[in-house]
């Protein structure tokens, strides 16, 4: 896997890297819906908040090790919900949670950090 | 430069009162003003047992601060002990930030945890308390009864934290949901049923704790 370079102001990969990256190597993202919010969608953040909503069961135990294995340079914080629970708590509408898949698109073309 | 320190050096630069400098390897040099400078390792590793935290002590005269830079590091109660043993504060990002303003890095744990782990050792019907880890205390009453608590920091606890806490540190008596303002979801008081405890909020512990 390769590395972020660059400096500390400069090497810090964005919102939409993040999500090329991880819809790129967690081929199981496709079972479930998964969102980024907080900070790193504004900027730099202390992390980077990663919400996937969708069933528990082997599917997500799945999706887990390839999120893990994903995440091995970057600081993750993933959040997993039941559809119910999602739907209870509106979390996507609260903290304002976009898709990884839109802000995959909104990506530079060739600007992939790996 | 390791991915974690960039982070680290990033987001302590943010703030207006702090600049930090890389040193080498896993460890910064942060300077405020009126504040001693801190010499802080930030570690990648998703568990700092004792080995862990001795290595960086050896390998860093000096060492004021370990940081776990990851949201889910956990520490093991022997690392724990380890460090506070060596005057040497331990915990997560938001916790180095704290220490760095307040001068106290050689003493500060984790803030996530430290009031929580402190009500139980303050609490009268407790008299013994073993920290397996950051977030898992077992603890004896002096009826001699026993429980195995497992913390959880979230607002609104979900099933998955539930098994998640389960299967990394093993079966517990209670999932107590530490968040002062936490709602645990249903799914989360289903999931712990199923597997045989239950997620309570402080006011519930305390009643079990008096009636145990």
């Amino acid at each position: 896997m390769g590395r972020i370079e660059g400096s500390p102001e400069q090497g810090l990969i964005s919102a939409s890297e993040v999500a090329v990256h991880l819809l790129e190597r967690c081929i199981s993202l496709e079972h479930f819906n998964a969102y980024m919010f907080g900070s790193t969608l504004h900027g730099v953040g202390e992390d980077i908040d990663i919400l996937i909503v969708g069933p528990a069961g082997d599917l997500l135990a799945q999706l887990k090790k390839e999120l893990h294995s994903a995440g091995e340079s970057l600081p993750l914080h993933i959040l997993y919900m039941q559809p119910s629970e999602e739907r209870r708590t509106q979390f996507v509408a609260r903290e304002k949670c976009v898709s990884l898949t839109k802000l995959a698109v909104v990506a530079p073309q060739g600007c992939s950090a790996y | 430069m390791n991915w974690q320190v960039k982070y680290a050096i990033a987001n302590l630069s943010k703030g207006m009162r702090s600049t930090a400098e890389h040193v080498g390897d896993d460890i910064i040099r942060i300077m405020t003003h009126d504040r001693p400078n801190v010499l802080a390792a930030i570690t990648a590793v998703e568990t700092v047992n004792r080995e862990t935290a001795a290595q960086y002590r050896e390998q860093t005269e000096g060492l004021d601060f370990l940081c776990g830079y990851r949201k889910e590091c956990v520490w093991e109660g022997e690392a724990i002990r380890y460090l506070e043993d060596n005057r040497i504060g331990w915990g997560n990002f938001g916790t180095l930030c704290s220490a760095v303003l307040d001068g106290n890095a050689n003493t500060a744990t984790h803030k996530i945890y430290k009031f929580s782990d402190r009500l139980l050792r303050q609490y009268g019907r407790i008299v013994r308390v073993d920290r397996e880890f950051d977030r898992v205390h077992r603890v004896a009453l002096r009826s001699g009864t026993e429980f195995r608590i497992g913390m959880i920091a979230a607002y609104e606890p979900t099933a998955d934290e539930i098994r998640s806490l389960w299967d990394r540190f093993g079966a517990v008596d209670i999932a107590w949901n530490i968040n002062p303002n936490g709602t645990p979801q249903p799914e989360a008081r289903a999931a712990a049923r199923e597997l045989g405890c239950e997620v309570m909020k402080w006011g519930e512990l305390k009643a079990r704790l008096n009636k145990a």
